[in-house]
């Protein structure tokens, strides 16, 4: 058999594809597949994008990935893989990666703020970098500075520079993208369980009976768990019931037995329909045990506006934006509002002074007779008026599938699981509405069971593993501690070996008041890493202004040019995923690590290596004197302390943080390691910068610090070598297993220490300790301590700040495609993916188009209070919209939607509300 | 999967006429009959995908002038003329959708444009061509080869039904068990042949190297069935047949006709002495 060379290739991938899907191959095919693989090596990996958390493996060859296959050992997907897996090795290859870093210069060579990028030296970039950091950490201490990290961080990269911005540089301004994604949902863990996270995981797909998708679009954004969803729709198509939940017609309602179109924001009245439905009209289905035992009723404040700037006449923002910023002051109710708000003594027409925003977290207990007096007016006749979301359909119809989506929670023996993803958690009332659903499935003890239970999906494949379990947000530390608490602090300064009082107790800015802190010259430093803010947060135009017109220096860490990188001062350029060692956590608590598999291109190195050598710029005396945060902290000297301890004035962030005596007892060689690349390790074959190594196992050191924070503090996770042989695990693993389904006694052992005897334990720490009161608030005296308990939360149905008017009619909802990850920076330069979907439309009912004359295919413009953008309009495609309602996604930064957008949050997570603002829509 | 073999077995025949077709066209290039050998009026160019409204190819081919006036009014040049050495008539128009597919305008500018009605403005119109309506269009038909679909590896793609423009009409999705993994579903995306209006944003869309879905005109895409049979469960079926057609087609097993076969020679061994 005389094969040419590029027939080899093409039966090797031909072989290892039908490997995957268990074909049958031919005994010639497959000798020809062995030659040809010859030099070939096979390497487990997790894909790049979703937080599905699919196993890939990956074949090098020649320092190159050659081919990518679905792991068919992997339990989530098991050999198979969306478009967007299908092509994790072209994403590295594009031809515009960055090689080197770029700063801004002028004719001298020198930064100029109002220079063009050219190439310079990673010693020179990281001098500029470092003194800039200097003096703008001097000018205004650790709060004049800020990272902004990501869910899409590897856990060792997150967890360096938790470290680095929190125990070195004594700032707590560092927060991830994952702001934008999941912080609602982690509120909703925090206040419900006292613990973040899941309880359930995939497998609850498998045993359960009903699949509901709140604002979860996962036929396009979650595709592996998707075809599982339909796998299970197929086994048994009587029985297993899906519902879709959404605010226009997406591909979910393909397969779904009822689609609901809701409108926006009106999720939390259907949410408190069913319990009113509940808790008025059929108490028997009440799990009176499981409520007694394992629960407690709480509630918050209301007037916490919508976590818009507390100054609405800010000088740089304009009337029109004015005439929502106002509403974070005082808000005229409406309607609805005068009923869902009545247990406060509101009517319609009443002016709310949104006195507690600042206190928007608090919350305390009240009886069930509280609970249900708030639940009054969620009547069907009342929900249904309320939140019909297309005028298209009769009240009746729309009536009829609110009360059958009541029925199947609310049959005995039915298993039930309620996914969301954005479009609950991006929501002026994100935390509300995640705690709405665990009060309903806690309501039905349905809830830490096989197939039952509330269950909130990650967008980013480590927002999980990442951003929360590490904790780079700006209030938190690793497993779920906060920098807030006195204790947490002590116990971190001595697991990171700091002296006593380093951490700033004081929470920094998170995601969008970062950008807010630039535009008001609070901040005048700030490295991006990961992510990219200019492009991906709401009132874009703002922080584009801000980056460009105002006195700062922004450092951004790319693997291609980003919108965040062309507004940038200094450009370095990063490593990507294969290119060095890492590993991600899904959204079922699943870890799963992986090893370099190739040498990063160009001068291009990892985010580690970056914040390694930036804290070799820093000393000690530089940041460990008396600081001062604002009027009302300062953070003591500690040097004294440090010199105790044996560090010098003059020791670098780097000898104490990172290449302190402990890391340096991780060898390298390691077993584990063997035949592998490790840049940080021991350099590579480049030599950037000069750079051979740092001679010991940094990954490892990194990843057996970092658990320490965890082991047996309900956040167990195995150590670094267990994971390079498993497909990763589901923490907390204990005993060297994982953990299934958690706070239930049959499969998780934290229950039989935390609750003996019992069947279930919510054994989260968190707010576990709280004031008593009723509706209206609390009241004074002790604490009601709540040892394994959940929280069942009444939240009323609020209006979101801005909503459609004569002068802005439609609602404007942003989102993804499956083909494109986030700001498309990478899957848009994949040639196929870009050819697939070339750019972002406007997606628009038919009869608003005619109206307007816009035909299919038209440029349009979509106009808000805060700025345009134009796209094409699309009558016919992927997504129906209601009358009333546009949808266009954010990945195309042609179409920068988010200077559309509006920057209102939910006023506890601090998540913004992409998925609702007032715009006009005419034709360009 | 019976149906991918036997697309497979169609596709590999369609193939080959593809590159026939091409190395004929470089042959006459190669041999200097540019213009002559190719402007030959009125031979058929049974891959060429005509605009919305395209008469039949030989119909079309008669009645097209070459103008060029559909071209100049596509928005999208998504059409072109056909030059030297394409294979196709030069001057007439037509699509290639891989590298620009027809975006289905509902003023259908091209055929609109049309002086000769080589584009038909009734084959894209209700009401004998009172109201236009694009979802008419018969450029041609999308046929999948399954056999290079990643979708019917069980891979979550369906790129090409998502951006059908008649989604769940023209391109639906076909849900099957992944009995391999044993807890994923395939998605298999599955053309209608009656609604598809071959504009080709599925065959643009498609993410593999080359499309597994495709357009064809119907005349190479589909197969015909035979008057013979009416489907019994279908009772618009028999509109189909031609009741004056009729085939005497039949195999002549006798040779001769029943009657000299059956007085002829007998049985057992001696055929072969004929």
């Amino acid at each position: 058999m005389a094969l040419s060379r590029r027939d080899f290739m093409k039966q090797a991938a031909a072989v290892s594809a039908a490997g995957a899907i268990g074909m049958k191959v031919a005994p010639e095919a497959l000798a020809a597949a062995q030659e040809a693989e010859k030099g070939w090596k096979w390497d487990k990996g997790v894909c790049r994008f979703c937080g599905t958390g699919c196993g890939i493996m990956l074949a090098t060859r020649n320092d190159k990935i050659v081919a990518v296959k679905g792991d068919p050992a992997a339990p989530v997907n098991r050999g198979l893989n969306c478009i967007k897996g299908y092509f994790n090795a072209k994403i590295m290859y594009g031809k515009d990666r960055l090689t080197q870093p770029l700063l801004r210069v002028n004719d001298a060579g020198e930064f100029d703020k109002q220079g063009k990028f050219k190439p310079v030296s990673w010693d020179k970039a990281l001098d500029v970098m470092a003194d800039k950091f200097k003096e703008a950490y001097n000018e205004l201490g650790p709060t004049g500075i800020g990272v902004f990290g990501s869910g899409q961080y590897t856990i060792h990269e997150g967890y360096v520079m938790s470290k680095l911005v929190k125990g070195g540089l004594r700032s707590n301004n560092i927060d991830p993208n994952a702001r934008h994604c999941m912080a609602s949902a982690v509120v909703g863990f925090i206040q419900a369980f006292g613990i973040d996270e899941p309880s359930g995981n995939y497998d609850d797909i498998e045993y359960t009976d009903t699949a509901v998708m709140w604002g979860a679009n996962m036929a396009e954004m979650h595709p592996i768990l998707w075809a599982r969803i339909t796998d299970r729709k197929l086994a048994e198509p009587d029985r297993v019931k899906l519902i879709n939940l959404t605010t226009y017609t997406n591909r979910c309602s393909n397969l779904s037995d009822t689609e609901i179109i809701f409108k926006p924001q009106t999720d939390l009245a259907i949410w408190n329909y069913i319990l009113h439905e509940i808790v008025y009209n059929r108490p028997e289905m009440i799990d009176q045990e499981f409520v007694d035992k394992y629960t407690v009723f709480a509630t918050g404040p209301c007037d916490v506006g919508y976590g818009m700037r507390s100054n609405p006449d800010h000088p740089k923002y304009t009337e029109l934006e004015r005439e929502t910023m106002v509403k974070q002051v005082r808000k005229v109710l409406s309607e609805a509002e005068g009923k869902t708000l009545a247990h406060l003594g509101y009517k319609a027409g009443d002016t709310m002074e949104n006195k507690r925003a600042a206190g928007a977290i608090k919350h305390w207990i009240i009886k069930f007779e509280d609970f249900k007096k708030g639940l009054e007016p969620y009547t069907l006749d009342f929900v249904a008026e309320l939140a019909k979301g297309d005028p298209d359909e009769s009240l009746e119809s729309f009536k009829a599938k609110l009360q059958q989506l009541a029925d199947l929670y609310l049959e005995k023996d039915r298993k039930i699981v309620s996914y969301w993803t954005m479009g609950m958690n991006q929501h002026t009332r994100g935390s509300w509405v995640n705690e709405a659903a665990y009060a309903v499935h806690l309501m039905l003890g349905k809830q830490a069971q096989p197939g039952n239970g509330a269950f909130s999906l990650t967008g980013q494949p480590s927002a999980c593993g990442t951003a929360r379990e590490v904790g780079t947000f700006a209030h938190r530390l690793p497993a779920d501690l906060v920098v807030a608490n006195a204790k947490h602090r002590e116990f971190s300064e001595k697991m990171w070996k700091l002296p006593a009082k380093t951490l700033n107790g004081k929470p920094g800015s998170h995601y969008t008041k970062l950008l807010r802190d630039i535009e008001d010259g609070k901040i005048k430093w700030s490295w991006v890493q990961v992510c990219n803010p200019w492009q991906n947060t709401a009132s874009a135009n703002h922080w584009i202004k801000a980056a460009r017109e105002m006195d700062n220096f922004i450092v951004v860490s790319d693997v291609y040019p980003t919108i965040s990188a062309k507004v940038a001062d200094l450009i370095l350029p990063s490593a990507m995923i294969f290119e060095k060692w890492g590993a991600y956590g899904n959204a079922e608590r699943r870890t799963q690590h992986w090893k370099q598999q190739v040498t990063p291109v160009g001068e291009s190195m990892p985010d580690v290596w970056q914040a390694m050598e930036f804290a070799k710029r820093i000393t000690l005396k530089e940041v460990w004197g008396e600081t001062k945060v604002d009027a009302g902290l300062t953070l003591p000297d500690v040097m004294p302390e440090a010199r105790a301890m044996g560090y010098t004035d003059d020791d670098t962030l780097f000898d104490v943080l990172f290449a302190n005596k402990e890391a340096r007892s991780y060898k390298w060689p390691d077993p584990i390691g063997k035949d592998t690349l490790n840049t940080l390790a021991e350099g590579d074959k480049r030599k950037v910068a000069g750079f051979e190594g740092y001679g010991f196992f940094v990954h490892k050191y990194l990843w057996e610090e970092y658990r320490k924070f965890g082991v047996g503090h309900m956040h167990d996770l195995a150590d670094f070598d267990t994971y390079h042989k498993v497909r990763g695990m589901k923490w907390p693993v204990i005993d060297g297993k994982e953990t299934a389904w958690r706070f239930n006694a049959d499969y998780d052992p934290y229950v039989a220490s935390k609750n003996p005897g019992e069947q279930f334990a919510f054994y989260g720490p968190a707010l576990k300790a709280m004031p008593a009161g009723d509706l209206a608030g609390p009241i004074k005296g002790d604490k009601v301590k709540l040892p394994n308990k959940a929280k069942i939360f009444f939240r009323p149905y609020m209006d979101p700040p801005e909503m459609p008017d004569n002068e802005w009619p439609f609602w404007l909802c942003t989102g993804r495609v499956l083909e494109h990850w986030h700001t498309g920076s990478m899957t848009m330069r994949v040639p196929e993916l870009y050819r697939a979907v070339p750019e972002a439309v406007c997606y628009m009912n038919g009869s608003d188009a005619r109206k307007k004359g816009i035909d299919d295919g038209d440029a349009v413009w979509i106009e808000s209070r805060r700025g345009k953008v134009k796209a094409h309009a699309e009558l016919r495609g992927r997504n129906t919209m209601p009358p009333g309602t546009v949808m266009i996604p954010f990945f195309d930064e042609r179409v920068l939607v988010n200077k559309v957008c509006l920057d209102a949050t939910c006023p506890i997570s601090k998540e913004t509300d992409f998925k609702k603002c007032a715009v006009k829509v005419y034709k360009a | 999967m019976s149906g991918a073999k036997d697309m497979d077995r169609n596709e590999t025949g369609r193939r080959e006429f593809f590159s026939r077709l091409a190395r004929g066209a470089a042959a006459a290039v190669a041999g200097g009959v540019v213009w002559g050998g190719l402007v030959r009026e009125g031979q058929n160019a049974p891959l060429a995908l005509r605009p919305p409204g395209a008469l039949s190819e030989s119909e079309f081919l008669a009645k097209c002038i070459r103008c060029g006036l559909c071209v100049e009014a596509c928005p999208y040049d998504t059409l072109q003329l056909a030059g030297p050495g394409s294979g196709e008539p030069t001057g007439t128009p037509s699509l290639k959708p891989r590298e620009v597919p027809c975006y289905l305008c509902t003023d259908i500018p091209c055929t609109v444009a049309c002086p000769t009605g080589a584009l038909d403005l009734a084959l894209v119109s209700t009401d004998n061509g009172r109201t236009l309506d694009v979802n008419q269009t018969r450029i041609g038909l999308a046929v999948m080869d399954y056999h290079n679909c990643i979708a019917a590896w069980g891979l979550r793609c369906d790129a090409c039904y998502r951006a059908c423009p008649l989604i769940d009409k023209a391109i639906t999705l076909e849900h099957t068990r992944n009995e391999r993994t044993g807890r994923h579903a395939m998605l298999l995306p599955k053309v209608q042949t009656d609604v598809c209006t071959g504009c080709g944003l599925c065959e643009r869309a498609c993410i593999v190297e080359e499309a597994a879905i495709f357009v064809l005109p119907h005349e190479v895409a589909l197969g015909k069935v035979g008057d013979n049979y009416v489907r019994g469960w279908d009772e618009v079926d028999q509109q189909r047949v031609n009741p004056d057609g009729g085939a005497a087609d039949q195999v002549d097993q006798s040779g001769a006709g029943a009657l000299d076969y059956l007085n002829d020679g007998v049985l057992g061994g001696e055929v072969d002495d004929d």
